[in-house]
């Protein structure tokens, strides 16, 4: 939404007007977030479909307690606080009913008509080694890299000590490193 | 190293960054949930009031009204919980899984009313699944409180579910409302 002078209403303002009983100004910020958090939801969970389902439910979550949102500023990490939160359950959930990583098949079907084959093919092979990697390894390794966060971010959001994430971060790697090298010389 | 050096690591990362397009339906499924409710929250402060109101009157009513108003604050969010997971009823009881994402946790156990607040060896001990606890209980169907105790000693309310009206022994403790399938 734009202001009186062009400008982009502030989460805090989008909050506020929220627990006033604006609902509509909450669709702005599901708006403004919903994107930006799929990425996430997508690369962690490794479909849409699950990511999605994720997803809503973080954005519920949020709008039922939103009055606990300490810092409304701050709405949009602690939203994904509530997303990557979700997310670990819900690969919990999976990892219960016995369900293995299945590779974004519509990210890579649209990835295929806008880069060239080689491109996508590279995709799916990273996909697919991020796909390998532990929850707790894929986790830390989106959160540093993918999501640009800095490790005391990553240990406010996820409750892991620093040392225990960059351990994470540094198997993760190396862990990649080992399972595109057998893609390629394979 | 050198072939999975930096540039490497930055050809992932830059894949990883490529923006993902949800459909737009997303939103409008999400303020479809999130107008649910909004309408039962402005529904539930009616009926508070109402309820308070009825209470300055009749005392005796007190009890039972709060004990409405709880009920009617949770259905709907039992209802959009995605791992209340709900099988056949049997005798009035109806499956129902607690969760607690605790990944420092070394135990987690779920004490309520249903189980007599865990006195003796009646406490639900949850398994561990990658730091999220859980357990399935059979509940009565009815109003509950209930609360996670870590670790043996430190008794918190479930995050994700509303805070019942009073607190039990003084701790923090969630409402749960369990509907009879069978009915």
């Amino acid at each position: 939404m734009l202001g009186l002078e062009g400008m982009e209403s502030s989460d805090a303002a989008l909050v506020a007007r929220v627990l006033h009983g604006d609902v509509n100004a909450y669709g702005e910020l599901v708006s403004r977030y919903r994107d930006r958090y799929a990425r996430y939801a997508v690369h962690m969970l490794g479909n849409r479909e699950d990511a999605e389902e994720a997803l809503q439910d973080a954005f519920t979550r949020a709008y039922r307690s939103l009055a606990r949102c300490e810092d409304p500023e701050r709405f949009g990490a602690w939203l994904f606080r509530i997303l990557v939160n979700r997310c670990r359950t819900s690969g919990a959930r999976r990892v219960r009913r016995g369900q293995t990583f299945v590779h974004d098949e519509g990210a890579l079907m649209n990835a295929s008509q806008e880069h060239p084959a080689e491109q996508t093919m590279w995709r799916e092979e990273i996909e697919r080694a991020v796909g390998e990697l532990s929850p707790d390894q894929r986790e830390a390794f989106l959160l540093k890299y993918v999501e640009e966060l800095g490790y005391d971010e990553m240990s406010e959001i996820t409750g892991v000590g620093v040392s225990a994430l960059k351990m994470r971060v540094m198997r993760a790697c190396d862990r990649l490193r080992t399972l595109l090298r057998e893609v390629h010389s394979g | 190293m050198a072939d999975w050096g930096r540039t490497t690591l930055e050809l992932i990362v830059e894949e990883l960054q490529q923006p993902v397009k949800l459909d737009a339906s997303f939103e409008r499924r999400v303020m479809v949930r999130v107008r649910r409710l909004y309408a039962t929250q402005r529904k539930h402060r009616g009926r508070w009031f109402g309820a308070a109101a009825a209470m300055v009157e009749r005392p005796a009513w007190a009890a039972a009204l709060a004990a409405g108003v709880v009920a009617i604050a949770t259905i709907g969010i039992l209802r959009v919980r995605p791992w209340a997971d709900r099988a056949v009823a049997a005798n009035g009881r109806e499956p129902v899984q607690f969760v607690l994402v605790a990944p420092s946790a070394h135990s987690v156990a779920v004490v309520g009313d249903f189980n007599n607040w865990g006195l003796g060896d009646s406490a639900l001990v949850a398994t561990n699944h990658q730091g999220v606890w859980s357990v399935t209980a059979s509940v009565p169907a009815g109003v509950h409180r209930y609360a996670f105790v870590v670790n043996g000693k430190q008794w918190v309310a479930d995050p994700t579910a509303p805070r019942s009206s009073g607190d039990d022994f003084g701790m923090p403790s969630s409402a749960l409302v369990v509907e009879d399938s069978v009915k």
